[in-house]
């Protein structure tokens, strides 16, 4: 016997993030899922960004590694609620992951969450977590035909950290044909070039941000 | 990379369909896949072959049907499809702005179930 089913493969995660959708909004937190590659250096800008906004904004971050809470424990030093969550093999967050540790956090006295996706340029952007943005940061020293490469998360992002500028350098990497290739991919995207070790760029960022969930 | 996820997913989808409506095994699942999805068919395949024992699926056969890339043209108005993994402009007048009509399918379309 035939039978027609016709559904999203991925409708229970989809519905657990509509689900944290509403829990973030009914509480008034705006929520972005920072995504990259591996040491394209999404906890030390999360660390900068973390001291420059905290006195300005209730921050929580949910941390995704394989394993490990090495980056929690980085998080937690500058005194903000944190979770760890260890995927133990998963190459993403999906939406249950997040539900689960939600109620680890003070939901109601929170403004902004940051939700540190696992280093990985493919998986995140296909899973919704429930976040309101999506961000990508991509160091210089990746390389610039990255975009083309792996447009998904390209297209997905609202913005895009060029980070590690410092670096230019000693690396190949053209900024304009990053911007040329990512505006083709999503002409919406907002471009932001930092270093975190100089400090370059990041008023920029602070900026975007504060504009959130105002 | 997400395949095992997915197939994961869709065997949860499966079951709980078939507890729903008393059928007892499953012959067959057919699948969309969108070509811009990322969702490499190979490896879909050999994730359900390894995930499915001892589930109502555990001797179906996974049909995988691909669907290529397909547009809206904004600059010259036109539909096209192409047979990529992405798509930066529109192959017909090279322009940028255009609307994403298929290609990011990940769908669930039918089985093949026995009562």
């Amino acid at each position: 016997m035939n039978v027609k089913v016709v559904s999203r493969i991925l409708e229970a995660n989809d519905r657990i993030a509509g689900e944290n959708r509403k829990i973030f909004r009914d509480n008034g937190i705006y929520v972005l899922n920072l995504m990259s590659a591996p040491g394209a250096g999404k906890t030390t800008l999360l660390e900068a960004t973390i001291r420059a906004l905290k006195d300005r904004k209730k921050i929580g971050v949910i941390e995704g590694d394989i394993d490990t809470d090495r980056d929690a424990k980085r998080i937690a030093a500058l005194d903000i609620p944190v979770v760890q969550i260890n995927t133990k093999g998963a190459c993403h967050l999906d939406a249950n992951m997040i539900r689960e540790v939600l109620n680890e956090f003070p939901v109601k006295d929170m403004d902004l969450l940051f939700i540190e996706n696992v280093g990985n340029l493919v998986c995140p952007a296909e899973f919704d977590v429930g976040e309101n943005e999506k961000v990508m940061i991509l160091s210089v020293a990746e390389g610039d035909d990255k975009p083309l490469k792996y447009p998904l998360m390209f297209q997905e992002s609202a913005a895009l950290l060029l980070n590690k500028i410092d670096l230019l350098p000693y690396v190949d990497c053209s900024i304009d044909k990053i911007r040329t290739d990512v505006a083709k991919l999503n002409p919406k995207i907002k471009i932001f070039e930092t270093s975190c070790r100089t400090g370059d760029g990041l008023s920029g960022w602070y900026e975007w941000l504060m504009g959130k969930g105002e | 990379m997400h395949e095992a996820s997915i197939a994961l997913s869709l065997l949860d989808a499966a079951g709980r369909n078939c507890a729903e409506n008393n059928y007892k095994v499953i012959n067959s699942l057919t699948v969309r896949i969108g070509k811009l999805s990322g969702v490499m068919p190979e490896a879909l395949a050999f994730a359900f072959d390894a995930l499915k024992a001892e589930t109502p699926a555990e001797n179906a056969n996974l049909i995988i049907e691909e669907v290529n890339a397909a547009g809206v043209c904004k600059g010259c108005n036109s539909n096209f499809t192409l047979d990529a993994s992405y798509i930066i402009e529109c192959p017909l007048c090279g322009s940028g702005s255009f609307i994403i009509t298929h290609g990011r399918e990940l769908e669930f379309k039918e089985m093949e179930v026995d009562k």
